[in-house]
């Protein structure tokens, strides 16, 4: 082969050069076949990571509550947390920033200022980063003018209605014998128990309650898969020892399930995509290489062996692989970065090592589907040239 | 004539046409797996998110505030409106019945629990009692009976012991004759050092003379406000609170369709027309209104978090799947186009020798049209065989749940096919009408 060389790739040349529309066919089919393994591959890391963050749209998923008094003859009155501990909460897990918020809740009297309706209702002090992702809703009146105001408050909509509220009016708050009042910049919707509360600043509920530098618990919403949250919430209670730390098990135990299932799927999904496009690329490139009985038999008739003559395929069905995986692939990428966006709005991270991969694969499949031609051994010089089939 | 030769062009050469179809079968397969895959898979995932709970939370309308921190209710018994439990069979004759799950009423009770291991009185705390269904029968208006509770809208309330108590358990007509079950929460249990077996006396205040006694069956973890409660049924409940046939809080679990712009609409806002399909579509706040409709005096509220975490994900996952189908389809179209051509490229000779022997361009087209629309027909079929055993394969592995084979799929299949075998040929076939006879069978 070596004294040869020159002509062995002249005549691969002139196999690939040859037919223009049929190179055009094959790089069609390789390429597609490439493309679509580089595009699921990549967007398969890409999802599984983001579906974690789509899950945040729960809420919280983790709660630091007191540890429960031996003694719970006067259970009622709920135990509190130093807000110390809120300060030595980690801020981000895996590179991920952590919503947390710490609660005060007080059973206090309240009334719109200027009326006479009065009627206890919960008043929960809020201090911390990331409320609207602890406290997933929807704010139906929103007076954003107020929102940075130091008295201002958050009104659940059962409680609006309630008292008649909307975002602007001032709020009397009591609590034996404390006063305080704060002005309302926002209703918020939740279908949950806060839809019947008051948000107001932590202070304020700290001051009604006179507990100061208490709080009744900490939520946290932190992204992550379950066996990462699993992780975080053994490493907290670990680093605090006088507090409970667990998961709120409706969400993290869904949460783990639907995961498991969707990542699965998906999975399941891309490696049966990627075995049949193989399969299917591989039996329609088989058929472009047995239409090559022509080139074989003349080949075999001015005196190539066998074995040369399958070499030159071989050679060319790699660098089609090569040709067809590296222009596919690279499409297939560029695609993935598309559709991340498409689907969950932000654009997938291009991860390198899904090139080479989708690359060799291609070449493989490409390999692969030559292999017919090694019947065309058997292939009669005469009996080609006679138009027999 | 027409038939023979295309009978003629599959029997010479039988494994040229083998290829062309396994190429085209595979591809098929492909899409009918992909596609049986995200048809099904939504609805199957739909499902799955119920595992979240309850999305939909019904109180009466006219109410004092709800008290509730933790999860627990800290208004008094006397405080407050109830809602009937004989209106609930009701839920299940509304616009999108089939669409709930599952639906369990709560009655929250504050009262005093003593064990009778230490019969000394100073044992009583004070404790949540909370009433409810587990396995509820419930008498739809049509006559049906439908099953329900807390074991389908919160299946994360997990038995760590023991069972769930008997619902009918007790003396319905002297509810303080004992023999009623209950279940108690883990921590509760853990504190008080209560196993399976024991018995408390529950008061509905300490001053209270009437003692009811229940049994304890099971202990529950849920990981939320109810390890610190004691569960009994319903109408255990009803009776310590002197409330009989009412509940103060209905969980409903209904299956939805993730919100759209049209859905985040306001309903009053519509015409007619819109609101008809509106109303027909089962987003979450349509059956939510369609809910209010039947249950009289009845506020039902959404619960975001849940479904719009649902939401989120569902339609994420579907978009998903969808793209991955298409994917799948686009290359199966290329791949199988690719062979269709390259079958027809090198048959020049043989659409040589047909022109010189007076076969005009159409006819020429026809005939191979013909070869491709049968193969396609074969290829088509046998693909969609093998893609739905795949599409069960998956089904089963990841939820236990075949997909069920659908008829359009197939007929998708077989147009899909014949559509990309005919497309693939077209090129070629349009080249090879243009041939002149004459130099290809010099072989020039």
């Amino acid at each position: 082969m070596m004294a040869d060389s020159p002509m062995f790739w002249r005549i691969v040349r002139r196999l690939i050069t040859a037919n223009y529309g049929r190179l055009f066919v094959i790089l069609l089919a390789l390429g597609a076949g490439a493309a679509v393994t580089a595009a699921l591959l990549n967007l398969q890391i890409d999802a599984k990571k983001r579906l974690t963050t789509e899950f945040r749209a729960l809420g919280a998923n983790v709660i630091v509550a007191p540890r429960a008094a031996s003694d719970t003859a006067n259970a009622p009155a709920p135990t509190t947390l130093s807000q110390s501990v809120f300060a030595q909460l980690p801020t981000e897990s895996e590179g991920k920033r952590i919503p947390a918020v710490a609660f005060l809740y007080v059973i206090g009297e309240v009334a719109k200022s200027g009326t006479l309706h009065i009627e206890p209702a919960v008043i929960a002090g809020a201090d911390g980063q990331g409320l609207t992702e602890i406290r997933p809703g929807r704010r139906t009146e929103i007076n954003a003018a107020l929102e940075n105001d130091p008295s201002s408050c958050e009104v659940g909509a059962k409680a609006a209605a309630q008292f008649k509220l909307h975002p602007g009016d001032s709020l009397q708050l009591r609590n034996q014998g404390r006063e305080a009042s704060c002005k309302i910049f926002a209703i918020i919707a939740t279908g949950g128990a806060e839809d019947t509360q008051i948000f107001t600043k932590l202070d304020t509920a700290q001051s009604l309650a006179n507990l100061p530098t208490r709080i009744s618990l900490i939520q946290l919403s932190v992204t992550g898969t379950p066996d990462s949250v699993k992780r975080f919430i053994a490493i907290l209670g670990e680093r605090l020892p006088n507090a409970d730390v667990h998961g709120v098990k409706q969400f993290t135990e869904a949460e783990g399930r639907i995961y498991t299932r969707i990542s699965g799927l998906l999975s399941a999904t891309v490696l049966l995509v990627l075995l049949l496009t193989s399969l299917c690329v591989m039996a329609g490139m088989s058929n472009v290489a047995i239409e090559r009985k022509n080139d074989v038999g003349l080949m075999k008739a001015i005196g190539g062996s066998v074995r040369r003559v399958v070499r030159l395929f071989l050679a060319e069905a790699i660098l089609m692989g090569i040709a067809g995986g590296l222009i596919g692939s690279a499409f297939g990428i560029l695609v993935s970065i598309w559709l991340g966006k498409a689907v969950f709005g932000v654009a997938a991270q291009p991860r390198w090592i899904v090139y080479p991969f989708s690359v060799a694969l291609t070449v493989i499949v490409s390999i692969a589907s030559a292999f017919p031609l090694r019947r065309l051994a058997s292939v009669r010089p005469a009996s080609v040239f006679r138009g027999e089939a | 004539m027409f038939l023979r030769l295309v009978a003629d062009s599959f029997t010479r050469r039988p494994k040229r046409k083998l290829l062309t179809m396994a190429a085209l079968a595979l591809g098929m397969a492909l899409a009918t797996a992909a596609l049986s895959v995200s048809l099904d898979i939504g609805d199957r995932l739909a499902q799955e998110f119920r595992s979240l709970g309850a999305n939909l939370l019904v109180t009466p309308l006219a109410d004092s505030l709800p008290l509730e921190i933790g999860g627990v209710d800290y208004r008094p018994v006397n405080a407050g409106a109830y809602l009937p439990e004989a209106d609930l069979g009701k839920l299940k004759t509304i616009f999108w019945r089939f669409n709930i799950v599952a639906f369990s009423p709560m009655l929250q009770v504050p009262v005093f629990a003593s064990s009778e291991v230490d019969n000394s009185t100073q044992a009583s705390k004070p404790v949540e009692l909370i009433g409810t269904w587990i396995n509820h029968d419930v008498k739809i208006p049509d006559g049906t009976i439908y099953t329900t509770g807390v074991e389908k809208t919160n299946p994360w309330w997990q038995l760590k012991e023991g069972r769930w108590f008997n619902e009918s358990s007790g003396d319905k007509s002297s509810p303080n004759s004992g023999n009623v079950e209950a279940v108690v929460g883990e921590k509760f249990a853990q504190r008080n050092g209560i196993k399976i077996g024991s018995n408390l006396e529950i008061v509905k205040t300490l001053l209270s003379a009437v003692e009811f006694p229940v049994k304890i069956v099971g202990i529950v973890s849920t990981g939320g406000p109810e390890d610190d409660a004691i569960i009994v049924p319903l109408t255990f409940a009803q009776n310590i609170s002197n409330e009989p046939g009412m509940y103060r809080q209905l969980y409903v679990s209904a299956l939805t369709k993730p919100e759209d712009a049209f859905a985040r609409r306001d309903p009053k806002s519509m015409t007619p027309v819109e609101f008809d399909r509106w109303y027909c579509t089962p987003y979450i706040s349509s059956i939510a209104l369609q809910i209010s409709e039947e249950l009289k005096g009845t506020d039902v509220r959404v619960i975001r978090r849940v479904a719009e975490g649902e939401g989120n994900v569902l339609t994420r996952v579907r978009t998903l799947l969808w793209l991955v189908t298409f994917a799948a389809l686009l290359a199966a179209a290329l791949a199988v186009g690719a062979s269709a051509a390259a079958s027809v490229i090198e048959r020049r000779t043989e659409i040589g020798l047909m022109k010189a022997l007076g076969a005009g361009s159409g006819l020429v087209g026809v005939l191979l049209a013909a070869e491709q629309l049968l193969l396609a027909i074969v290829g088509g079929g046998i693909g969609y065989a093998v893609g739905i055993l795949f599409a069960r394969v998956l089904g089963m592995k990841i939820f236990g749940f075949a997909p069920e084979p659908k008829l359009f799929v197939l007929l998708i299949i077989l147009v899909l096919a014949a559509m990309i075998t005919l497309l693939g040929s077209a090129l070629p076939l349009r080249k090879a009408s243009r041939y002149e006879p004459a130099p290809i069978l010099r072989g020039e």
